[in-house]
């Protein structure tokens, strides 16, 4: 279980360029639970998940995750419980190794590393038939570089390196965005089925409006470094497209008032 | 004959240099200048301990443990530290000057009364029977010492290949490969990305070391001097080894290295014999790294310019 307690985060305080891109935010997510995060432009979606991997430390607020303070702790610290896929196909995997290598390496996220051969015979058989599930012929090119592939290929790669070992939490950060529109889809199913398939806890930020109402049984709206809705249950599965797109509006037209107008508007009728 | 054998001899030896540089640039893309301070140091230690009586192997192993601090100091000052990677090899490079000379107690040691591993390699081939005197060679008299040595550390350098191969297949190696290729790949996946570096650093120093040790104990004498230019004829066996053998797969790149590294050592010794100013080898050494490095790009650009002249 995933809880994030009142965490801020601003970058480059005191400039010019001072960003609050975090503001007391607080989440709670439960084992098993598939949470999709969308937002504006630099609402802080990205960051949220970043915050959570590790990728910086936050200014206030804790994080929590299966009852460990892991607020402190490094990214590649956390990584032992945190499987992750990038948003840039070229993120997520070593472009010169090899796809067996590149999984033999995820094998072992958060586990020691020794003198052992990273390319056994047993580990051989086991990779092919994990590979297989993806349904893109990859099996038989296990030897070729990961750099000859394209960028679905390498984000299918990318997903199932993050779910080898069955993570406590996965985070998919906008991972379709960079494809094609079928290669985005078979990626989302693949998503899906393996989220399905081993219960995983997930949380993925997405812009597809699709997407972020059709997948998952929670949806998070963040706007300006806050989360401003929040539905899950019966309430999401009846979320439909449209009315995601309505609240969009509804927040991008609040953002023509200023914010101290806005702020007393929605006490004054909310 | 033997100016051919003593080329290969020290161009085997120098290719423990050349793999050391291959680690720091190309695995991890790392502009590695201590380099130059850790051959000498490598020199440095093991002749202090062989003029006090140490074991030649023994000497020869201090070598590669005292390079290997110093590339751990290298990558500790640029990922702990947050110093330019550039700057930290130098920082300490520079230092090593000073430690190098301490070691030594002055700026030349000459080892020529103390047992070396070539003493061993020569001992060992008068137990397996050659004659004091010589050996033909392809109708050449070759000397038992330099047959004996070249034969040793031609096997020393398999032996060190097969394992620096194996090192990199290995789930250690894998990590450390990776590091170097996708760093934020690998941190996600749970490698601590500054450890890998200084891992690899102290390595590929190590290795540097090495070869100092046995340079040193190859032409009998360890020299404060002789890491200047170092780095730029490792690189240069490395890019000779692409030309030769690609870079397709890590075992031909480590075999490449050390063929681009004796192939150089062969060509230089060629050079000087036919009469090459020797003060003109490290301005020619360098401008051979830079001519392989832009001929490249420079080709590609040419090629890359020609249809449009077409479509024009």
């Amino acid at each position: 279980m995933l809880e994030v307690r009142q965490i801020s985060k601003t970058f480059n305080p005191g400039t010019i360029n001072e960003v609050r891109s975090l503001q007391e935010i607080s989440l709670s997510v439960e084992d098993g639970s598939f949470v999709t995060v969308i937002g504006t432009n630099g609402s802080g979606k990205s960051t949220l998940l970043n915050a959570v991997a590790g990728g910086f430390f936050v200014d206030a607020g804790s994080i929590h995750l299966g009852g460990r303070d892991v607020t402190r702790w490094p990214e590649h610290r956390r990584a032992a419980f945190i499987g992750r896929v990038f948003q840039n196909p070229f993120s997520g995997t070593a472009p010169s190794m090899s796809i067996a290598e590149n999984l033999s390496l995820a094998a072992r996220r958060g586990r020691s590393r020794g003198f052992g051969p990273a390319l056994g015979a047993r580990w051989m058989r086991e990779l092919q038939e994990r590979v297989r599930v993806l349904n893109m012929g990859l099996e038989s090119r296990l030897a070729n570089a990961i750099g000859t592939l394209s960028g679905g290929e390498r984000q299918a790669l990318t997903l199932l390196m993050a779910t080898w070992l069955r993570p406590e939490l996965l985070l998919l950060d906008e991972h379709t965005a960079a494809l094609d529109p079928k290669s985005g889809d078979k990626v989302i199913r693949v998503s899906e089925e393996i989220i399905a398939r081993d219960k995983l806890t997930a949380l993925m930020v997405t812009h597809a409006m699709s997407q972020a109402a059709t997948l998952g049984d929670r949806l998070i709206m963040m706007h300006r470094g806050r989360i401003i809705y929040d539905v899950c249950g019966a309430e999401k599965h009846r979320l439909r497209p449209a009315e995601l797109l309505a609240r969009f509006e509804e927040v991008r037209r609040g953002e023509q008032l200023d914010e101290t107008a806005a702020e007393m508007l929605k006490r004054t009728y909310i | 004959m033997t100016l051919v054998i003593g080329a290969l001899s020290i161009g085997l030896i120098l290719s423990v240099l050349a793999l050391g540089i291959y680690i720091s640039f190309r695995i991890f893309d790392f502009p590695d200048i201590t380099a130059e301070g850790s051959i000498t140091l490598g020199a440095a230690v093991a002749a202090a301990l062989l003029v006090s009586g140490v074991n030649p192997f023994a000497a020869t192993a201090a070598a590669f443990c005292a390079g290997s601090a110093a590339g751990a100091l290298t990558g500790v000052l640029h990922t702990k530290l947050k110093i330019n990677g550039l700057l930290s090899g130098i920082l300490v490079m520079t230092a090593l000057y000073s430690v190098n000379l301490h070691v030594m107690g002055k700026s030349n040691v000459p080892l020529l009364s103390s047992t070396t591993l070539g003493n061993y390699a020569e001992d060992a081939a008068r137990a397996l029977g050659m004659s004091a005197g010589g050996l033909k060679l392809l109708g050449w008299d070759v000397g038992v010492r330099d047959f004996s040595i070249l034969v040793g550390v031609f096997g020393a350098i398999v032996i060190m290949g097969f394992a620096l191969d194996r090192f990199f297949r290995t789930h250690l190696g894998t990590a450390m490969r990776a590091t170097g290729d996708n760093p934020q790949m690998i941190r996600a996946l749970g490698v601590d990305v500054s450890a890998m570096m200084i891992l690899g650093l102290a390595v590929a120093n190590g290795l540097v070391a090495v070869s100092g040790g046995l340079l040193a104990q190859y032409q009998g004498f360890a020299d404060v001097q002789m890491g200047i230019g170092m780095l730029v004829w490792g690189l240069a066996s490395v890019v000779i080894g692409e030309a030769l053998v690609g870079v397709r797969s890590l075992g031909l790149a480590i075999v490449g290295t050390i063929m681009g590294s004796v192939l150089f050592r062969l060509l230089v010794a060629m050079a000087l014999r036919w009469g090459l100013d020797p003060n003109d080898l490290k301005l020619i050494t360098a401008v051979f790294v830079f001519g392989a490095l832009v001929l490249p790009t420079l080709l590609g650009k040419l090629r890359s310019r020609k249809p449009q002249v077409a479509h024009a």
